[in-house]
């Protein structure tokens, strides 16, 4: 454990390195790195829900809604957007928690349809409020920072790194047996002494208030958002793909996983002769993942190299 | 004070009662054994009593206090243990982790890792898994498997530990291990209460015997007495009588 935190320290300073390297001069290689922190507090609480057996399809829905939080806080009280971090981050973890509640008695694909249902149900009270949502056109913000790359690069680091020492706090604690005995089995748990409901909806709450910071740090970010962009049912996607991708139910996987995919879907994206079909050719990558790495990258690297210093440490 | 109290239990599964106004106590320190035909209900009291599921009538105490509305996880901080006539172990754990679960978060909770993985070794030696604590539960045998079962129920530190047929699919050799086993466990001052089929088992370590048919208590009684019992022996074998 003290080897991987050694290991997590150094990688956190990479990181709060990068903008004095050369990506901290161009524009847009510094909006590529803030969306990859995004990204990874996205994936990383997304996993940390997995653990307990569940497959969140909300997690782009707690995005939105941080998002609406901040931008309507700024619309109706002015409210600064770090001010509206916390605040979005009240709201969602209550929104959070009473889905939990109503959820928790769902498991495998019946939560994930749940979930799903819960997250497409918000673009549509999105636009039938307008006065508060601004409808179709959404609501527009100042820039953060006056649109300061490596100012809201250190924001949304910050958050980044809430979201891993939460993945982290998790999975050396208690905690590791406590998700690892709900996943594999709830009604062994319970005689075991787990309190499940806790369990899962306590982190359930967590996981949906670092999707909604991530939210919420997007939306000044861009200074934007509309119901289609801050709802949009790929973010969900996302936030599963990455960590399975990467190696599920571990702290490096959902990062490692967000490095990679993020980086070869903008590749794709902005490259010839990709870009026309590049979400043709990502689908495909992700098909080819899900069937040859069952453990993802983390699993790949465990079977040649062995045990690596971020698994599970005993 | 009885350790455990049962009174008027009723569960109905689609109306059909599966318990029906059953009643029984185990008293501190006397193993008691439910016997009874397959369907009687003996599984369905297990999950009645440990909280798994919601009984419809009747109530259920505690060393004195009413649980018949506690979770689950409660009646396991008072000192209940269970384990189940499927063997359910956490295939994601090894087995000293397995075991490490139930002291993490059973009566005895708070130590800490280290404390709970210093008990669950020390489990795993008292139920005979010493040398396994760190294969994978999937390698196990079925006996192994009984033996993890077993440990991970003492880790959580019962007064009464529930036993859903421990002997079933056991070889004769492990069976006497199981018997022996479950003899120390007793001497550590845990009440057991059986559901069981192996009737030396029954014989060898019950003090009384509670006899269910169609979900109602048909007899109660020592062995001696139940095993002269001519409803029983209707009910449950025949016409032979025990052995």
């Amino acid at each position: 454990m003290r080897r991987d935190l050694g290991l997590w320290a150094i990688f956190l300073v990479v990181v709060a390195a990068v903008p004095w390297t050369f990506v901290g001069g161009d524009r847009y290689l510094m909006f590529l790195a803030n969306v990859m922190l995004m990204f990874m507090t996205m994936a990383l609480s997304w996993d940390v829900v997995a653990r307990t057996g569940q497959l969140s399809l909300a997690h782009g829905a707690f995005f939105g809604l941080g998002a609406y939080s901040v931008a309507i806080a700024f619309k109706l009280w002015a409210l600064p957007p770090l001010v509206g971090l916390v605040f979005a981050a009240i709201v969602v973890a209550g929104i959070a928690f009473a889905l939990g509640l109503v959820t928790l008695r769902l498991r495998g694909i019946y939560f994930a349809i749940a979930t799903l249902a819960f997250a497409e149900v918000w673009r549509t009270v999105a636009l039938q409020i307008p006065d508060l949502s601004g409808g179709t056109v959404g609501i527009a913000m100042p820039p953060l920072f006056g649109g300061d790359r490596v100012a809201s690069y250190y924001v949304i680091g910050a958050i980044f790194t809430l979201s891993l020492a939460l993945s982290l706090a998790v999975r050396w604690s208690r905690w590791q047996y406590a998700v690892t005995a709900v996943r594999a089995n709830e009604n062994v748990a319970r005689v075991m002494g787990l309190d499940v409901v806790r369990v899962k909806v306590g982190l359930f709450t967590a996981s949906a208030t670092f999707a909604a910071l991530a939210g919420a740090f997007y939306m000044p970010f861009i200074t934007h958002t509309d119901p289609f962009d801050a709802f949009d049912i790929g973010r969900s996607v996302s936030a599963l793909v990455f960590p399975i991708f990467g190696g599920l139910y571990t702290s490096a996987g959902p990062v490692i996983g967000t490095i990679v995919m993020r980086s070869l879907e903008e590749y794709l994206r902005v490259t010839p002769p990709w870009k026309d079909g590049y979400q043709v050719v990502y689908g495909l990558v992700i098909v080819i993942a899900v069937l040859f790495l069952p453990r993802g990258v983390v699993g790949l690297a465990e079977r040649y190299v062995g045990r690596l210093p971020w698994h599970f440490s005993r | 004070m009885a350790l455990l109290e049962v009174t008027g239990l009723v569960r109905r599964f689609r109306g059909l009662a599966a318990v029906d106004d059953l009643s029984f106590t185990v008293e501190e320190g006397k193993t008691l054994a439910i016997i009874g035909p397959n369907g009687a209900g003996k599984s369905t009291t297990f999950d009645l009593i440990s909280g798994l599921l919601p009984a419809h009538g009747g109530t259920i105490h505690l060393r004195g206090a009413d649980v018949t509305r506690a979770a689950a996880h409660t009646r396991t901080h008072a000192g209940l243990g269970r384990t189940f006539q499927v063997v359910q172990p956490f295939l994601d754990l090894d087995v000293q982790d397995n075991v490490m679960v139930g002291a993490l978060f059973g009566s005895d909770r708070g130590g800490g890792l280290a404390a709970a993985r210093a008990e669950a070794r020390r489990l795993c030696a008292f139920v005979g898994l010493g040398e396994h604590l760190h294969r994978p539960v999937s390698s196990l045998t079925l006996g192994d498997r009984k033996r993890l079962e077993l440990a991970r129920a003492l880790a959580t530190k019962p007064a009464l530990l529930l036993l859903d047929e421990v002997m079933e699919g056991l070889t004769p050799a492990e069976e006497r291990d199981a018997v022996a086993l479950l003899g120390r466990i007793r001497a550590e001052g845990v009440t057991l209460l059986l559901i069981e089929h192996v009737m030396s088992t029954v014989r060898d370590l019950s003090d009384r015997v509670v006899v269910m048919d169609y979900g109602k208590r048909l007899a109660e009684g020592t062995y001696a007495q139940i095993s002269r019992d001519p409803k029983v022996i209707q009910a449950y074998l025949g016409t032979e009588e025990l052995p």
